[in-house]
């Protein structure tokens, strides 16, 4: 195990940077996501960690070694593909045995780890398969036995689980996550997926546009987005934006919806100032009486909660009520929210206030 | 509408309402006619004829008459018939392995990324695609002791002038260097057409298991392209073991019976002693021979195919 810093890390291809100099202090054992959508320097970023694409600049540290310039190979990572990569020709013992082969490691200590890792994740009976042989979840079983014999200072997750069925991803996501809590390695985890990286990282890196938006726990990114982009990236479904200005004491829109601000704001500084008011639909409840009025123009029910798409006062809001609530497309319901999950940003910088 | 699909229904599954199987009509035949007479005509018939004239002896202008195996006994006790299954199987050996060889390394080379590639590699197919008999003419010219071109480069590296095809102890290496030139481009074809086929990904995971250049092209490349090597070896195989044309045209098994393949004293025992019969049975036992080639390379190259393991 050891922790990897990363300093300054910049990538370009040609004139085109992809990768703005990026800092990132990750501890011993410690869980990060690399989190973004598609073509923000993610994948890039771990390629980089990895050894597998080369720094324009900067430099990255796995534990107290300099590793920018040293081949993937002798950087003592372990890294999962999203396609797996498995060696098509190699029985599921071979794939998993393939390192320590190289590394000429004796045929009875080779058995014994990838033995233990089989039994870790439950391949034992497959050892002699093909990967053609294998179901997506097993192969993706293999990817994580193969990195596992290795025992790495560092393993690399390169959005492992986008192949597979909704069901599996999330029982491969727990399966991910106890295998860390189990062994403890430091790992760092890209994915476009914002709920995998909500629910498996220590600590999650939002990236777009080849910057770093946000680092930061997951609840603290959920809680106190640092700007527009984190605000919406996280959370699903994503939060309503609403634009308008705070006047006498409340955040009014163009259209004339009032919405509370919270307690935090001081009114008297943001007066007159063209902001944008964030409000996680999950955090709006149905009230009987005295809420904002909205006609309804989508419902969606998934049993456990109902997804309703309002219009109130000409602004669109997105609800996620948790309650069985009797709304129909037409219907007018009256909403409220609590100010203190109210969110406000500065429209021009996009930075939280 | 109804009536109608049951009718059909019972019609296909070749049966009777009652269970009792329907016998097809034999109307298919004026189908299959055309190419069964053809069969037999270019295959059936000429094998069938070859062994009924193997178990005489017949030569051209004498009377025929049958002799049951005494010409495969014949052939057992002939010495220049064993002498040339050797002169065969160098041959075959040296002109597949070369270019087999060769064909790899070249493919690998123009695999990867370089200026002028394209080009290149049409330059480099076109031996393949030129005639054998022309091919011949012109290595026998290169070949001259004397006045060839390959003599003169040796000389200018202060090697001495060699005979080539006109040596007993370097005809069949002569022979092999032409078969080899002509021949590793196609090797090169299905060995590129492999590479281009593998995935590339498992490079990447090799990379991180530690593996350098040598190791990957050993454990990743080598059994992954293994499949269109055999591909290449069942071909090349084929094509050396029944080998006439450059041979002929070049030394017509000489100098003496130095370069006779199986195939040139069969043509010689056949076309130029008229000893039909003999040359049938030689026929016969060469046919069967790469018939168990074929099937043993075949054996082969299943054990190789790694993309269809798991039909096993």
């Amino acid at each position: 195990m050891a922790s990897v810093n990363i300093q300054n890390v910049q990538k370009r291809f040609g004139t085109v940077r992809v990768i703005h100099g990026i800092d990132i202090d990750i501890q011993d054992g410690e869980f990060v996501a690399l989190v973004g959508p598609s073509g923000c320097g993610k994948s890039t970023l771990l390629r980089m960690i990895a050894g597998l694409e080369e720094l324009s600049d900067g430099e990255i540290r796995i534990g107290a070694r300099e590793v920018s310039n040293l081949p993937a190979r002798d950087r003592d990572i372990a890294m999962v593909f999203q396609n797996y990569a498995l060696y098509p020709h190699m029985t599921v013992k071979d794939n998993m045995g393939f390192a320590l082969k190289l590394k000429k490691a004796g045929a009875e200590e080779t058995r014994a780890k990838v033995d233990r890792a089989a039994s870790i994740l439950g391949l034992e009976s497959l050892l002699e398969r093909y990967p053609r042989q294998l179901s997506g979840g097993q192969r993706q079983r293999v990817a994580m036995g193969r990195a596992l014999v290795r025992d790495p200072q560092v393993f690399l997750f390169d959005e492992p689980l986008s192949n597979l069925d909704a069901k599996l991803r999330v029982q491969m996501r727990g399966e991910i996550k106890a295998l860390h809590q189990r062994i403890g390695t430091t790992t760092i985890y890209v994915t476009h997926d914002q709920v995998e990286a909500m629910t498996m990282a220590d600590k999650i890196v939002v990236l777009h546009d080849g910057m770093i938006e946000q680092i930061g726990a997951p609840l603290e990114l959920y809680d106190r987005p640092a700007n527009l982009f984190v605000a919406g990236f996280i959370g699903s479904p994503a939060m309503n934006f609403i634009r308008g200005r705070v006047e006498e004491g409340v955040f009014r829109t163009g259209n004339g919806l009032t919405l509370p601000l919270p307690q935090s704001a001081n009114p008297a500084t943001l007066g007159g100032r063209e902001l944008v008011c964030g409000v996680r639909p999950e955090h709006i409840r149905a009230v009987a009486s005295g809420g904002i009025e909205g006609r309804v123009e989508l419902v969606e029910g998934t049993g456990s909660e109902i997804y309703a798409k309002l219009t109130c006062k000409g602004d669109e809001i997105a609800c996620l009520f948790r309650e069985r609530l009797a709304v129909r497309f037409g219907d007018t319901i009256q909403i409220a929210i609590d100010p203190s999950t109210i969110h406000l940003f500065d429209i021009e910088t996009g930075k939280r206030i | 509408m109804a009536s109608v699909g049951m009718e059909n229904t019972a019609a296909h599954s070749g049966r009777e309402k009652g269970g009792k199987p329907v016998r097809l009509a034999p109307n298919y035949w004026p189908f299959v006619i055309p190419a069964l007479v053809v069969i037999s005509a270019v295959i059936v018939f000429p094998w069938v004829f070859t062994l009924w004239m193997s178990a005489h002896r017949w030569t051209l202008g004498q009377e025929q008459s049958f002799i049951g195996f005494d010409n495969y006994i014949r052939l057992a006790g002939d010495a220049r018939f064993w002498e040339s299954l050797w002169h065969t199987l160098l041959y075959t050996v040296l002109s597949v392995v070369a270019p087999l060889f060769l064909g790899t390394l070249a493919a690998l080379v123009f695999d990867a990324q370089f200026p002028l590639r394209g080009f290149l590699r049409g330059v480099f197919v076109m031996p393949m695609m030129a005639t054998p008999v022309a091919i011949a003419l012109v290595w026998t010219m290169m070949f001259h002791p004397q006045l060839g071109v390959l003599n003169y480069l040796l000389s200018l590296v202060g090697i001495g002038p060699l005979e080539w095809i006109y040596n007993q102890s370097t005809v069949i290496p002569s022979l092999v260097l032409v078969e080899t030139w002509q021949w590793t481009p196609l090797v090169m074809l299905i060995v590129l057409g492999g590479l281009a086929s593998i995935p590339r990904e498992p490079y990447e995971s090799a990379e991180i298991d530690g593996a350098n250049a040598w190791q990957k092209f050993r454990y990743l490349t080598l059994p992954m392209i293994a499949p269109f090597l055999m591909i290449a070896l069942i071909i090349r195989s084929i094509d050396a073991v029944k080998s006439f044309d450059i041979i002929y045209a070049m030394t017509q098994g000489g100098p003496g019976t130095a370069s006779e393949t199986i195939n040139i004293y069969l043509y010689n025992t056949s076309f130029a002693y008229y000893d039909i019969g003999y040359g049938s049975a030689m026929a016969v036992i060469f046919f069967i021979a790469i018939v168990a080639l074929s099937f043993v390379l075949l054996m082969v190259r299943q054990r190789t195919n790694w993309s269809e393991m798991e039909e096993r």
